[in-house]
């Protein structure tokens, strides 16, 4: 037996050495950057112009309304830069000035309170969609709890990274469009509705033109 | 010891020691705000551009001047000082702060500059002016910025305060000394033509006396002839690259067809200048009025006095309608009226009581001072931001962190437009750019610009995460980054 096995191991060292000593990292040329002039103004539309089709209807209970309309809203920065708290809830969606609230750099939330605790089927949120951009680490959470400390139960988390510090989400990141977000509630009880972002691809700060919380009493 | 104080009035020592206190205050100034942190904005795609190219000439010694895209030499050369002096060796070891401080000096020195230019008109003019121009919002924010247009205004104002010591003096040192900062100036912009030749111009129509008798045709030549060997040595890369001299004069065409042709897409209105001073809201509010108001008084108080009021008077208001008139404009161009803007206003400021004079400049520094902390500490980024401009988002400084978390192996960029990514991947050598999707599309980490994503997720063969990335406002990448290697 081991002299049957001798010369096998022996062929396969000599050419796990002859594999070892071939293999050399290959000399990959990559392209060199190409210095350029100053980049001229981007102007795109909103992209929800361009995406291929409108968002199919979101099936609720019939009896479902927009429970967040003119709710008190409050926010982790109760002196926003631009935009008052109340136009998180509005009804004013056209995402112009004068109709969104802008908040300072780093993780930033609103919260609105519904009055009391109901179903919720679907949490739509328009953060800015007069350009294009992506808001980074949105976590979307329902709780009982105005502290959000018991009871939470999180809708939406893109925050791949968890930079956040509220655990990895696997929710896609998305394109802002006129059309907003929206998030399945599935049914969930609470009372408070809280929506954090961490800036934009744009820059770093955190905007909402309209938050709509549909659900049934 | 020398009484400070004679029958109530300031002895000469005293008065020494004022100018002096005065002198430095406004330097003190101007330094903390032209370098006080300089690494927080994100890198604009210019300033990326020429800080790599900064970093090629700090590692290889090797420097060819581009017409085509880039203004002069001087930028980089100067650009060696402060990284050698900080220890910086290589482009993977240049830092932010360690490029903007060239500009950020040679704004410090812009204003020292202007001070001994007005000096003549008197202690608070000079004072007045070198304040102003110290806490100018568009002068500190480009004092801050790794582009030209600082430089060419500290190097025009060198040339005007020695050409003022040779025009009292007619000594030929002065008069080389003009040269030598002509010959800076055309090696930072072929911009500086423009303004070499409306200077001439301004001095010819400024009515200015007082001159030396000794003769202009020694002087003039003196002073061409350093200007040359100036110009000579940046564009030829110190003797490294002849062919520099030739492509430098071929860049005064270029520059003619870019500001007037209207291809750029920069092109803006004829206003767009003045625009930048006036009370405007776009989302965020933005004025300069108590500034520009006193400035355009100042101008036409100086076109009745003969000599420098009427010099700076005219050099700015020409220089200003040149720029509104060509159809390119960038709003760092700018930064060429103010130090003239500053003195007028200064001009005009003090002729008044001061009783009348007293309260006006306090407004106007807390204006100035209101608007240059807004647009250089709070929004240096934002895109309403009005000297922001076509500014990269601060998503690309979470870069090299993200190329630190991904999968060894290459990086591919492959994006239509990628500046300052490269800047932001300095460290990384291992990376490549494609303006178009090749047909191995497959690394470690992809940056793909949002429009061909979707060519190269077809083309992947493994399997990615993909997320956003922010280049400038408009126009983001998506990021792919490989998980099963």
């Amino acid at each position: 037996m081991i002299r049957r096995l001798l010369p096998l191991t022996l062929v396969f060292l000599a050419a796990s050495a002859l594999s070892a000593q071939d293999l050399v990292p290959i000399p990959l040329e990559l392209p060199k950057p190409l210095f350029v002039g100053t980049p001229v103004p981007f102007k795109v539309p909103n992209l929800e112009k361009a995406s291929t089709t409108k968002r199919p209807p979101f099936l609720a209970p019939a009896g479902t309304v927009n429970l967040a309309k003119g709710k008190p809203v409050t926010a982790s920065d109760a002196f926003p830069v631009i935009g008052e708290l109340g136009f998180v809830t509005d009804g004013e969606k056209d995402g112009t000035e004068g109709t969104f609230v802008e908040f300072g750099p780093d993780l930033q939330w609103v919260q609105i309170d519904l009055g009391e605790t109901d179903s919720l089927y679907a949490i739509v949120v328009w953060h800015f969609h007069a350009q294009a951009r992506v808001y980074h680490n949105v976590i979307v959470q329902v709780s009982d709890d105005p502290a959000f400390k018991t009871g939470v139960t999180t809708l939406f988390n893109n925050d791949y990274d968890n930079s956040a510090k509220m655990g990895v989400g696997k929710d896609p990141s998305y394109i802002e469009t006129s059309e907003g977000r929206l998030i399945d509630a599935k049914g969930a009880r609470a009372r408070y509705v809280r929506l954090y972002s961490n800036g934009n691809t744009t820059s770093d700060l955190n905007h909402y033109v309209e938050v709509e919380v549909y659900g049934k009493k | 010891m020398t009484p400070t104080v004679v029958n109530g009035e300031l002895h000469e020592p005293a008065r020494a020691r004022l100018d002096a206190s005065l002198f430095l205050l406004v330097l003190l100034a101007a330094l903390g705000l032209r370098c006080y942190t300089l690494a927080p904005r994100p890198m604009h795609a210019d300033e990326a551009n020429q800080a790599v190219k900064l970093g090629q000439l700090l590692e290889q010694g090797r420097y060819v001047f581009d017409a085509a895209d880039h203004h002069g030499p001087t930028l980089y050369y100067f650009g060696l000082i402060p990284a050698w002096l900080r220890g910086q060796a290589t482009l993977a070891a240049l830092d932010e702060t360690t490029v903007r401080l060239t500009p950020a000096i040679a704004g410090v020195v812009a204003v020292a500059l202007l001070w001994l230019l007005v000096r003549p008109w008197g202690r608070w003019p000079a004072f007045l002016a070198a304040g102003l121009l110290a806490v100018s919002p568009a002068a500190v924010y480009y004092s801050r910025y790794f582009i030209q247009e600082t430089l060419l205004v500290t190097f025009t104002l060198g040339a005007l305060v020695v050409g003022q010591r040779w025009w009292r003096t007619g000594r030929l040192g002065w008069a080389a000394a003009t040269g030598v900062c002509l010959g800076l100036m055309l090696a930072t912009k072929a911009s500086a033509l423009v303004y070499a030749l409306v200077a001439v111009l301004a001095l010819a129509a400024s009515g200015a006396s007082g001159r030396s008798a000794r003769p202009l045709g020694a002087a003039a030549g003196t002073a061409l002839a350093f200007a040359l060997v100036v110009v000579g040595l940046f564009y030829s890369s110190f003797g490294r690259n002849p062919a520099g001299l030739s492509a430098a004069v071929h860049s005064i065409g270029l520059m003619t067809v870019k500001a007037t042709a209207g291809l750029t897409g920069h092109e803006k209105p004829w206003w767009y200048y003045a625009s930048l001073f006036v009370w405007h809201r776009n989302g965020l509010l933005w004025d300069q009025s108590l500034f520009l108001l006193p400035a355009l008084a100042g101008g036409v108080l100086a076109l009745r006095r003969r000599g420098l009021p009427r010099f700076l008077a005219l050099n700015t208001a020409v220089i200003a309608v040149i720029f509104s008139l060509a159809p390119y404009k960038t709003p760092w161009q700018v930064v060429g009226i103010i130090p003239g803007l500053c003195a007028l206003a200064a001009l005009a400021l003090t002729r008044l009581r001061w009783l009348v004079a007293a309260p006006l400049v306090l407004a106007m520094l807390l204006e100035l001072g209101w608007q240059m902390r807004r647009a250089v500490f709070s929004k240096p980024a934002d895109e309403r931001n009005p000297f922001a401009y076509v500014h990269s988002s601060p998503d690309v400084k979470k870069v090299p962190a993200i190329a630190a978390a991904a999968p060894a192996g290459a990086i591919k960029v492959i994006s239509a437009e990628y500046w300052p990514l490269p800047w932001y991947l300095r460290h990384r050598p291992d990376t490549g750019y494609w303006t178009e999707p090749p047909a191995d599309c497959d690394a470690a980490l992809i940056f793909v610009d949002a429009a061909q994503a979707g060519t190269v997720r077809e083309r992947l063969k493994g399997k990615y995460w993909e997320g956003f990335l922010g280049l400038r406002p408009g126009f983001m990448l998506v990021v792919f980054e490989q998980e099963d290697k």
